[in-house]
C-alpha cells in the first residue's frame, strides 16, 4: 500500500531551507540525496503470536537461509501476522522524526529493523552513519561491577573504543551525577541513578542518528531537563533522530515532523499536530463502541440496597436532552439518577474521571463534599446534576468513577462509566480546555498626548 | 562509517561482501570482547568466596576417585605414560578445558540475549570473549598441572612448547561444537540440557581416565572421536613428546579450523533470526 502524506511539501523539506529554489532543481536531488541518513523502503515484518510456532519457524528460517535459499518472505505463513507492512519514510540530517502509534502498531519493531537488529521481510533499508539506539539503556551492566566498569563494557557495546571511552569518560559521569557512587557495584543503584548512568552512556557516544524508545521518562525532573537540553544541542550538532512515544506531548516538543503507525502500516506522515490529530481522533473512534451515551443500571431488591442506589448515569445538555458525546469546551452537565429509601442530609457525590487513551491517570476528582455542597436526598427517586459550564476535557475516551456516600459510609458505586469527548476546535498541545475570551482594549488617548508631559494632558489632575 | 543496507536476501548470494563484512566485524571485536571478557572474569571471581578454587577442585575429585577405585581394582585403566593421578587429573583439566568450550558459546548467547536484542554490535565479540575466558580458565588450573609435574617428578620434553597449539585446537574444536549450538541453544533450552547429558556420554569415549584403548569395538569409537587425537596430542607435547596420533591430530585440526570458519558464517546469519524470535 502507498500512503498520501498530508503535507508531503512541508514533510520532505524540513529543514531545507532551499525549498523555494526551483531553478537548481537537479542539483538539490542530489543534495537531498546526500543528506538522508535514513532510508526506509516499503519495509515489511511479520511475526507469530504463537511461540511454539515462532521458534520453529525461526529453525525454519535459518535453514533456509543458510541454503541460500528465498525464503518466501513476503507470504504469510499460518499464525503470522503483519507487524509492519510495506512502511516507507526517510530521515535526513539534522531532522527529527516522531513515530507515533499505540502499542503494538510496530514502532519497537521499525526501531529494530533500522538498528540492524532483524532483517526485514521486504522492502530495504539504507542506513548512512553512526547509530545509537536509546533503546538499550544500560545495555549490558553487570549488577556486580562497579559503575566504573560497567561504563566501559556498556560503552564498547554501543561501538566505541577504550580510547574514545576514556576521553569522555568524565563527561559521562558529569552528566550522570554519580561522582560518589561511581566506584559502588551498580546493583547499588536506585534505579534512577542506574536509568541516568545508562542514559549517559548512550547519550555520549556521539552518534549520527540517534533512536530514542521512550526513555525521557528517565529520572527526575531536573535530569529529565537535562536531557531535553543535551538532545536539543545534539540536533543543532546535526544529529538525526527518531523519537518514539505515545505521549503526544513528549513528541511534540522535540519533532517537527512524525509518522503515524497504526497496526503495523504507516497511516499518516508530516507535520506533527496535524498527525497527533490524525492520532488522537483515530484514538477516540477506537474505543466509541462501548460508550453508549447513558448507562442504566439494573435495579437493586431493597435488601440488598444500602439506602440509596444509583439508578443511570449520562450527560445532558442545556435543554436537558441526552449527550451522547461531550464536546470540549461546551456545557454539559452530568446527571446522576438514584432511588432514596433512606433521608439524607448531607449526601456526596463523587466523580472520578480517568483518561483511558492517553496514559490512564486521574485527570478529574469532583466531589460535592469538597465543593461544600452536602445534598441533602429525600426518600424518593432523585437526580444529582453536576453542571459544568464548560467541559474542560480534551478529546478522548474517559472513564468515570462514581460513588454516592455520606462521611465514610457509602451507598452506591458505580465502578466506570465511559464516555467520549469530541472536539471541533484546536485542542492539540493543551492537557485541558480553558475557557476564555479575546479583546483588544484600545487606549482612548492618542500617540502624541501619551508622550508629552502629564501636566498638558487633558484628563490629568491640575497641579 | 559506510552505509549499511539491511534486506531480505540472504546474504549468502553476495559472497565478496559477507566476507568482508566478517573481516571488519572481527577486527571491531577485538576491543570489546577484550571489555566483555575482563567484565565477565571480575564478576565471576568477585561473587564468589572460594574463587580459584572451584578451577582446581573437579580434577582432583575426578583423580581421588578413580585412583582409589583403580587401586582396589574395581576399575583396571591399564598402564599410563604417567603416574595414574596425574593421569587423571592432567587429563581432566584438558577435558574441562574442551568442555567449557562447548559451553562457553551457548551460555553467552543466552545470557546476552538482553544485550543482542536491543544493541548491534559485532556478535563475534561475545563468542571471542568466551574464548578468551577459558584460556583464561586454563591459565588458573596450569599451577595445579606445575604443581602436580612436581609432586610426580614427571620429566618434561621440549616437545612441551608445542603443547599450548595442541591445546589451542582443542579449545577451538569445543568452540566450534559451541558456536554451531548457540543459536538454537537461545531458541531452545533443550540444547543446554542435552548439552550436559552429551558431554557426561562423549567423557566415557575419551581417554580421560584410561589410555587409548587398543583393540574392540569401544577401541574404534574412541579412535573415531575428534576429541582423541587432540587431548591426547596435547598430553604427550607436555609429557612424553612421543606422538601417537600425529595424523588423526593434524586431520582433525584441519577439519576444526575450516569448520569453524562455516560455523562462523552460520553463526552471523542466524542471529538475526534468533534475535527476532527471542524478543517477539
Amino acid at each position: 500500500m502507498t500512503w498520501t502524506p498530508l503535507d508531503e511539501q512541508e514533510f520532505l523539506l524540513e529543514n531545507d531551507d532551499r525549498r523555494n529554489n526551483q531553478e537548481n532543481d537537479q542539483e538539490n536531488d542530489q543534495e537531498n540525496e546526500r543528506d538522508i541518513v535514513i532510508a526506509v523502503d516499503r519495509v515489511s515484518k511479520k511475526f507469530c503470536r504463537d511461540l511454539k510456532t515462532s521458534l520453529f519457524y525461526g529453525v525454519q528460517d535459518i535453514a533456509t537461509e543458510l541454503g541460500g535459499g528465498r525464503r518466501k518472505s513476503d507470504r504469510l505463513r499460518k499464525g503470522e501476522f503483519w507487524a509492519l507492512k510495506a512502511v516507507s519514510f526517510t530521515l535526513r540530517r539534522g531532522e527529527a522524526l516522531g513515530l507515533i502509534g499505540a502499542n503494538g502498531a510496530g514502532k519497537s519493531t521499525l526501531l529494530r529493523i533500522l538498528s540492524g537488529l532483524i532483517k526485514p521481510d521486504t522492502g530495504s533499508v539504507m542506513v548512512d552513519g553512526r547509530l545509537a539506539p536509546l533503546i538499550a539503556l544500560g545495555a549490558g551492566f553487570n549488577p556486580i561491577l562497579t559503575g566504573r566498569e560497567n561504563i566501559y563494557a556498556n560503552m564498547s557495546i554501543l561501538g566505541l573504543s577504550t580510547q574514545a571511552i576514556k576521553r569522555r569518560f568524565d563527561d559521562v559521569v558529569d552528566f550522570a551525577e554519580l561522582w560518589e557512587a561511581i566506584d559502588a557495584p551498580v546493583q547499588s543503584y536506585s534505579s534512577g541513578m542506574a536509568a541516568r548512568l545508562g542514559f549517559a552512556c548512550a547519550i555520549h557516544v556521539e552518534p549520527e542518528i540517534l533512536l530514542i524508545d521512550e526513555v525521557l521518562a528517565v529520572g527526575d525532573i531536573k535530569f529529565k531537563m537535562k536531557c531535553h537540553q543535551r538532545l536539543k544541542k545534539l540536533r543543532e550538532n546535526g544529529t538525526a533522530f527518531i523519537l518514539v512515544s505515545h505521549s503526544a506531548h513528549n513528541v511534540m516538543n522535540v519533532c517537527p515532523s512524525s509518522v503515524y503507525l497504526a497496526k503495523g502500516e504507516l497511516v499518516a506522515a508530516g507535520r506533527t499536530e496535524a498527525v497527533i490529530r490524525q492520532y488522537e481522533t483515530d484514538l477516540c473512534l477506537a474505543g466509541s463502541d462501548e460508550a453508549t451515551g447513558v448507562l442504566t443500571l439494573p435495579e437493586k431488591p431493597p435488601h440488598e440496597s444500602l439506602g440509596i442506589d444509583i439508578r443511570s448515569i449520562c450527560f445532558k445538555d442545556l435543554q436537558g436532552n441526552i449527550l451522547p458525546e461531550l464536546y470540549t469546551g461546551e456545557p454539559a452537565c452530568l446527571s446522576v439518577e438514584c432511588h432514596s429509601y433512606v433521608e439524607v442530609e448531607a449526601a456526596n457525590l463523587g466523580v472520578m474521571i480517568k483518561s483511558l487513551s492517553g496514559e490512564q491517570d486521574l485527570v478529574l476528582y469532583l466531589t460535592a463534599a469538597a465543593d461544600s455542597e452536602p445534598l441533602s436526598l429525600r426518600p424518593g427517586s432523585a437526580e444529582i446534576q453536576l453542571q459544568l459550564p464548560h467541559c474542560g476535557l480534551v478529546p478522548g475516551i474517559y472513564s468515570a468513577k462514581i460513588y454516592l456516600r455520606e462521611g465514610v459510609y457509602s451507598f452506591d458505586m458505580v465502578p466506570s462509566f465511559r464516555f467520549k469527548v469530541q472536539s471541533d476546535r484546536t485542542v492539540s498541545r493543551c492537557l485541558f480546555y480553558q475557557p476564555r475570551q479575546w479583546r483588544v482594549v484600545q487606549s482612548t488617548r492618542r500617540m502624541g498626548q501619551s508622550l508629552k508631559a502629564g501636566a498638558f494632558a487633558d484628563d490629568s489632575p491640575t497641579p | 562509517m559506510p552505509r549499511v543496507y539491511y534486506t531480505p536476501d540472504s546474504s549468502l548470494r553476495r559472497p565478496g561482501q559477507l566476507l568482508r563484512q566478517m573481516g571488519r566485524d572481527l577486527l571491531a571485536s577485538r576491543e570489546l570482547a577484550w571489555r566483555l571478557m575482563v567484565r565477565d572474569i571480575s564478576a565471576q571471581y568477585r561473587q564468589s568466596a572460594l574463587g580459584l578454587f572451584w578451577a582446581f577442585v573437579p580434577p582432583i575429585a575426578m583423580a581421588v576417585g578413580f585412583t582409589f577405585a583403580s587401586q582396589s581394582n574395581i576399575i583396571q585403566p591399564g598402564v599410563t605414560d604417567i603416574p595414574y593421578p596425574a593421569y587423571v587429573m592432567f587429563s581432566t583439566s584438558l577435558w574441562q578445558t574442551f568442555v567449557e568450550a562447548i559451553n562457553g558459546p551457548i551460555q553467552a548467547v543466552t545470557i546476552a540475549k538482553p544485550m543482542l536484542a536491543r544493541v548491534n554490535f559485532p556478535r563475534e565479540a561475545i563468542i571471542l570473549a568466551k574464548v578468551g575466558e577459558v584460556i583464561f580458565n586454563f591459565g588458573i588450573k596450569l599451577f595445579l598441572i606445575v604443581a602436580l609435574f612436581l609432586v610426580y617428578r614427571i620429566s618434561v620434553s621440549w616437545t612441551v612448547i608445542l603443547a599450548p597449539v595442541a591445546l589451542f585446537h582443542l579449545i577451538l574444536l569445543g568452540t566450534l561444537v559451541g558456536t554451531l549450538l548457540s543459536p538454537f541453544g537461545a531458541l531452545y533450552q533443550d540444547v543446554a540440557k542435552g548439552m550436559s547429558m552429551v558431554t557426561g556420554f562423549w567423557l566415557l569415549l575419551t581417554p580421560v581416565v584410561f589410555p587409548v584403548p587398543k583393540e574392540g569395538v569401544f577401541g574404534v569409537l574412541v579412535r573415531l572421536n575428534p576429541v582423541t587425537p587432540l587431548l591426547v596430542t596435547t598430553r604427550e607435547l607436555a609429557t612424553t613428546g612421543v606422538l601417537t596420533q600425529a595424523p588423526a591430530f593434524w586431520i582433525v585440526s584441519g577439519l576444526t579450523i575450516v569448520g569453524l570458519l562455516l560455523t562462523w558464517i552460520a553463526f552471523r546469519m542466524a542471529m538475526p533470526y534468533v534475535i527476532e524470535r527471542i524478543s517477539a
